[in-house]
């Protein structure tokens, strides 16, 4: 519409412009008219200037007259006496060509100018009046040359023939009118035309004065005519000038006509038109004739030229001023209309497309909001069906589990070793495996539905990881494949405790151990993992770049999804005790190809060719990667090595550490610690704390730098996978050891000499003082502060024995303690325990210890089959997987790291009885491997020594008392038995309401008495469903009336629910620790040792 | 010999209970617990557990019997009763106590019926065993022997 407002401008404007143009035009006209009117009076007065001439015939014939009057005029009269005036008035007058004399009677005298030369023409015979028609003989005219200085006649005479002037018109006219005649006439000889002039003289005769009409139009002729052409004629039609060419003109009664000759010869005369020249007014008319194809404008008006009447026509060409004027105009007004036209067009096609691009546009939003709608009912189809489908699996799990009941009931039944004892045995095999399928699709369910939830609690790290590749390491053996945990940087251990959901993360790592386990044949599995601060300056740098980017693209959009997004992830990271842990599950298998590689992750989707025969849903890396995401982080496959086979799949979480350093030292160290880490990331390896599975809270820092001291500990290692090796030479390097790694036996045979050789050597030419580390005396320190439990009495008794040994003579040169790390399964066992049985005895000065690595399957390591004396006491036997704790405990045993120098002074009392500190003094008990461990000590040691380490272990409650609030009897009667056993005394109520009522009063009387409180108990058993007052309710009770005496009594929550959301609950509740039912001896144990550590 | 074919049937016996799954490691905890100062442990723990067994399987009953039956209620009777079960060994009441609770989470009356009277089974089948196992101990007590160590 707007764009018909730009015709508006134009249809204004072109009527004003015409109209300018119009004056313009009619101003041009004028001005040509006027100029036109000029040309008109000019000619006129032109005429005019030229009547004087008319006069001098008269004043000729006055001037004869008064000189003949009276007389007779023979010719002889006439030769002497007019003949000289005439002569005379020739050469006066101006413009005059002829002048002659005629007699009434027939002389004549007459000279005329030819050329330069004067002429005389005379007749002296008279023609006689009477005879009417005169006899030629008689009369004749001749011709004579004259003087044209004097007029005197001389030379030959010519006879020409006569004219009878005397009856001419023009004569007689002149005869009768006195004021003379003009008229138009020939001359003598009829060379050209004249204007002849008459006047009688004394009515006898009559004088003529002849002007050539060549010299009275030359006059008219010289003025400009400004493109015009002039045409003259006399009123008898006789054309002076012939202005237009190939035009004749024909005058007749006051009427100019005009005719054209088209062709050369003239035979083609055309009439053109008349003009009248009759003057009405003093403005001559105007009139438009074409002529020859041209047009012009005729002016007509009559004109007395010598007193000849005549007629003259002026032509102007039309196309003149105005008419040019007139011509461009109107080309201006086509140009401006064709103008506006197209502009119209174009307008018109502007709006047609305008038009077209809105429908369009209809049409695409019309679609659109088609789509989104179909789209919005695909995804609330799609969430119904999950919605329906998590419902589905939920039922079938329950009626899952009532089979897998039925199959154990009917187990029962059936006669053991039958047929349908196996098939019973198969059937639960398949709905353990069906439970597990159902159990990822539920997961998988979950994740879709958004229920997933992240259930936080806090967790040893470092424990998970060692325990989950516990979990699969038998698994790996027994395709041959080795899963090794790799300690990296051992940052894990600094940040172990952390707070997150244990369970899912274990999830997520047992899901790709055994993907990685699975799908490699040979090689090894490798699983490490960091901590590392959130990357907060680029993250947060990235993060407002985008974010500008992201407000923009939202207030544009106006999606704020992107947004929201990242706000959760700027959320996770502000977390000041927020770390980033990345894991790494490494394998050697037949990798991923690089084009699936982003597929993996997607729901049900397996690589093909690789999952052949190895079963599953293809649901597991879908879960892990939602898992994973749901903790913040991501998943992906890292790019290896070119030549490298196998998959690297690394994924980083966000977990809150829980920094409570237990002990004092711990503190500082840790502080310590933390500043080496910042300062410069290459130290951080050696600030590895190691911390013990067997007493959490103890810390031991290593040497932040390699200690002054020439020679430390050497570590000899002989180990077959060379990813292990790899991976253990790493932390001894890292910790400042030197270490010597060895694969073949063979050749640790040799390696064993070479170093005795040298030993001795060094032994022999030095003469060393002692130099007895004060760490070793820290250490001893260490080891008494870790508690009775860990360390028992003879323990004690080993540091006492063992403290003054090393007053020797030391060697430079050579290391202090040497230990040899033996893979059992190397060689042959007795072939290896023979050379390090010589390679010790070789040793005088030098302290060494050998551990066995021993499968825990197929024990290789045999005491029987070696002699006594080879084998040392203070060698341990170690069962595989050897990573993780096994390993800081190996470590542990350098005097580094408060290892007792043991060795020495051991060696004298080889093979031989007595209570052998060494064995006990080492943190043998796993908390996590209990019977393990006792194992392993029954292997080396004679049972009184595991008697007397259990008869330590055995009571660990003692002088403890203990509160049971337990509302079962049989489980109250239970727990008093174990705790009894454990040798704690036991106050026993069976509700809530009656604890706390015992803790208050306890407390209270413990004041009344003492300056200092007492705890009433030192654990309180606590079950979670009691009747009056529950569990929960009770802990915050208790830990209400605490609060006033500024104690913390540990309570420790029974339930019989096994899962984690319980466990979470009774954390909140205030409980420091949490069983599940039933009771058993070693979860109580953890218990307390756990309680006792915080 | 008497007594030494006794041991033997005891030992059989009890083998045979762990064997079919009535027992499991928590009855040899039980025993390990018992010793001098408390020679009756294990009878009294498991005459205890007789005792509030029975009362939970009467409540449990009278709750099923109701028009409108709160099984927030029969819930932690059957809670109680598999701690307590799980707490002495009785394995398969355990189990049953669990398939038990899975139904009561879905409000199944008739289920939960039939999961009562298959609990009332299972528990009047191990007191018997159980009452037999300790029988035989008596005998073996009265005959002048002593207990031998099971193994699991």
């Amino acid at each position: 519409m707007q764009a018909f407002l730009v015709l508006l401008l134009p249809s204004v404007v072109i009527p004003l412009w015409y109209d300018t143009i119009k004056k313009i035009e009619h101003d041009a006209k004028l001005s040509s008219q006027k100029l036109h009117t000029e040309l008109l009076s000019e000619i006129k007065s032109t005429a005019e200037l030229v009547h004087p001439m008319n006069a001098s015939a008269m004043n000729l014939a006055r001037v004869l007259n008064a000189s003949v009057s009276g007389m007779k005029l023979p010719f002889s009269e006439i030769k002497n006496r007019v003949a000289p005036m005439l002569f005379q008035a020739l050469s006066i007058t101006p413009h005059v060509s002829q002048i002659s004399y005629i007699g009434i009677d027939g002389l004549l005298f007459s000279y005329y100018a030819h050329g330069s030369e004067i002429f005389a023409l005379y007749s002296n015979s008279s023609i006689s009046v009477n005879s009417s028609s005169p006899n030629a003989t008689a009369y004749t005219w001749y011709i004579q040359r004259a003087d044209s200085d004097t007029g005197k006649l001389y030379g030959k005479v010519i006879t020409s023939p006569p004219l009878v002037v005397v009856n001419a018109s023009w004569f007689e006219e002149a005869m009768n009118s006195t004021n003379g005649y003009s008229s138009l006439g020939t001359e003598w000889n009829s060379v050209q035309d004249l204007f002849l002039n008459t006047a009688k003289v004394d009515g006898r005769g009559a004088v003529s004065l002849g002007f050539p009409v060549k010299e009275v139009t030359d006059f008219l002729s010289v003025i400009d005519l400004h493109d015009g052409s002039l045409c003259l004629a006399t009123e008898d039609n006789k054309v002076l000038i012939e202005g237009l060419p190939n035009t004749q003109i024909m005058v007749s009664n006051d009427s100019i006509s005009f005719k054209v000759v088209e062709n050369q010869d003239g035979d083609q005369i055309s009439h053109v038109g008349n003009v009248s020249c009759k003057a009405d007014d003093r403005t001559p008319k105007a009139s438009v004739l074409n002529i020859s194809n041209k047009d012009y404008v005729v002016y007509c008006s009559q004109l007395e030229i010598m007193g000849v009447k005549s007629v003259y026509a002026l032509a102007f060409p039309y196309r003149g001023l105005e008419s040019r004027v007139h011509k461009s105009s109107r080309s201006a007004l086509i140009l401006h209309i064709v103008m506006v036209v197209i502009m119209v067009i174009l307008v018109s096609m502007f709006m047609f497309l305008l038009v077209g691009a809105a429908r369009r546009e209809m049409y695409l939003r019309a679609k659109l909001i088609k789509q989104m709608d179909a789209t919005q009912q695909a995804e609330r189809k799609s969430m119904n069906k999950s919605l329906a489908f998590a419902s589905a699996s939920h039922d079938v799990r329950a009626s899952l589990a009532g089979l897998t009941g039925l199959i154990d009931i009917s187990k029962d039944e059936v006669a053991p070793g039958s047929e349908i004892e196996t098939n019973l045995i198969q059937m639960e095999g398949c709905t353990k495996d069906l439970l597990g399928i159902l159990n990822s699709i539920l997961d998988t369910s979950k994740i879709e539905a958004g229920k997933m939830q992240l259930e936080e609690e806090e967790f040893n790290l470092e424990e998970l990881l060692e325990d989950v590749v516990d979990l699969y390491h038998p698994v790996g053996m027994k395709k041959g494949v080795d899963v090794v945990l790799d300690p990296h940087d051992g940052s894990v251990a600094k940040f172990s405790r952390v707070k997150g959901d244990r369970m899912k993360l274990k999830q997520v790592l047992c899901n790709l151990l055994s993907n990685a386990v699975k799908f490699t044949s040979e090689g090894h599995v490798s699983i490490r993992a960091w901590a590392k601060k959130p990357s907060s300056e680029s993250s947060v740098l990235a993060s407002s770049q985008k974010s500008m980017l992201n407000r923009l693209w939202s207030f544009f959009c106006k999606n704020n999804e992107a947004f929201k997004d990242l706000e959760a992830s700027n959320k996770v990271q502000k977390n000041p005790n927020c770390m980033e842990f990345v894991f790494e599950v490494d394998d050697t298998g037949k990798g991923v190809p690089k084009e699936k590689q982003k597929s993996v992750f997607e729901n049900y989707v397996q690589v093909k060719e690789t999952a052949l025969g190895t079963g599953g849903t293809g649901l597991g890396l879908g879960i892990v990667q939602s898992l994973v995401r749901l903790m913040g982080g991501d998943i992906g496959i890292v790019d290896k090595e070119i030549g490298a086979k196998g998959t690297c799949f690394r994924f980083n979480i966000f977990l809150t550490t829980c920094d409570t350093v237990p002990s004092d030292h711990g503190k500082e160290e840790d502080i310590e610690a933390q500043g080496h880490a910042t300062s410069s990331y290459s130290y951080q390896p050696l600030d590895l704390r190691i911390q013990s599975t067997c007493n959490p809270g103890l810390n031991i820092l290593t040497s932040p730098r390699p200690s002054p001291r020439a020679e430390g500990s050497h570590v000899i290692i002989l180990m077959q996978s060379d990813e292990r090796r790899r991976i253990t030479q790493r932390l001894f390097e890292t910790l400042g050891i030197k270490v010597s790694v060895l694969k073949e036996w063979e050749r640790f045979l040799y390696a064993l000499k070479k170093i005795r050789r040298k030993v001795s050597l060094s032994h022999r030419s030095s003469s060393g003082i002692s130099e007895f580390s004060p760490r070793s005396f820290r250490s001893g320190s260490f080891s008494s502060n870790a508690g009775p439990k860990d360390m028992p009495l003879s323990a004690m008794d080993g540091t006492d024995l063992t403290l003054p040994t090393p007053r020797k003579t030391y060697a430079r040169g050579t290391p202090r303690f040497i230990l040899i790390l033996i893979e059992a399964t190397a060689g042959p066992f007795p072939e290896l325990c023979r050379a390090v049985a010589e390679f010790r005895k070789d040793l005088q000065n030098t302290c060494c210890r050998a551990v066995w690595l021993d499968k825990p399957t197929l024990r290789s390591v045999n005491f029987r089959d070696v002699p006594e004396e080879m084998i040392s006491p203070n060698d341990l036997v170690m069962l595989k997987p050897f990573h993780g704790s096994r390993l800081y405990q190996v470590a542990k045993l350098l005097p580094e790291f408060g290892g007792p120098m043991l060795g020495i002074s051991a060696i004298s009392q080889v093979g031989k009885a007595g209570p052998e500190p060494s064995l006990s003094s080492l943190p043998t008990t796993n908390r996590t491997t209990p019977r393990k461990s006792r194992s392993r000590v029954r292997l080396v040691k004679e049972p009184e020594i595991q008697e007397v380490g259990t008869s330590s272990n055995q009571n660990p409650l003692r002088g403890k008392r203990v509160l049971i609030a337990e509302d079962s009897m049989v489980l109250c009667k239970l727990a008093t038995a174990h705790v009894t056993r454990l040798g704690g005394t036991v106050e026993a109520c069976d509700n809530g309401a009656k604890a706390v009522e015992l803790v208050c009063n306890g407390l209270r009387n413990n004041t009344k008495n003492n300056a200092s409180i007492i705890l009433p108990y030192d654990y309180i058993l606590m079950d979670c469903e009691m009747p009056e007052m529950d569990g929960y309710e009770a802990t915050k009770r208790i830990r209400e009336e605490e609060q006033q005496y500024g104690v913390h009594i540990p309570i420790i929550a029974l339930t019989a629910h096994a899962n984690g959301e319980e466990a979470k609950r009774t954390i909140e509740a205030g409980m420091d620790y949490h069983l599940s039912k039933p009771l058993k001896r070693e979860t109580l144990m953890g218990a307390i040792e756990y309680t006792n550590s915080r | 010999m008497e007594v030494v074919q006794m041991q033997r049937r005891f030992v059989e016996y009890a083998a045979s209970l762990f064997r079919e799954g009535f027992l499991d490691g928590q009855f040899t905890q039980l025993q390990q617990l018992q010793d001098e100062s408390n020679p009756d442990f294990v009878v009294e723990v498991v005459s205890l557990f007789f005792e509030d067994s029975e009362k939970l399987l009467n409540d449990l009953s009278r709750a099923l019997d109701q028009q409108n039956v709160d099984f927030k209620r029969v819930d932690s009777h059957v809670h109680q009763l598999k701690g307590s079960s799980s707490s002495i060994g009785a394995q398969r009441v355990k189990n049953a106590c669990i398939a038990f609770r899975n139904y009561c989470e879905e409000q199944n009356t008739d289920a939960c019926l039939s999961c009562l009277q298959q609990v009332k089974q299972e528990y009047s089948l191990a007191k018997s065993k159980l009452e037999t196992l300790f029988r035989l101990e008596q005998q073996i007590l009265t005959a002048g022997g002593s207990i031998p160590i099971m193994m699991e």
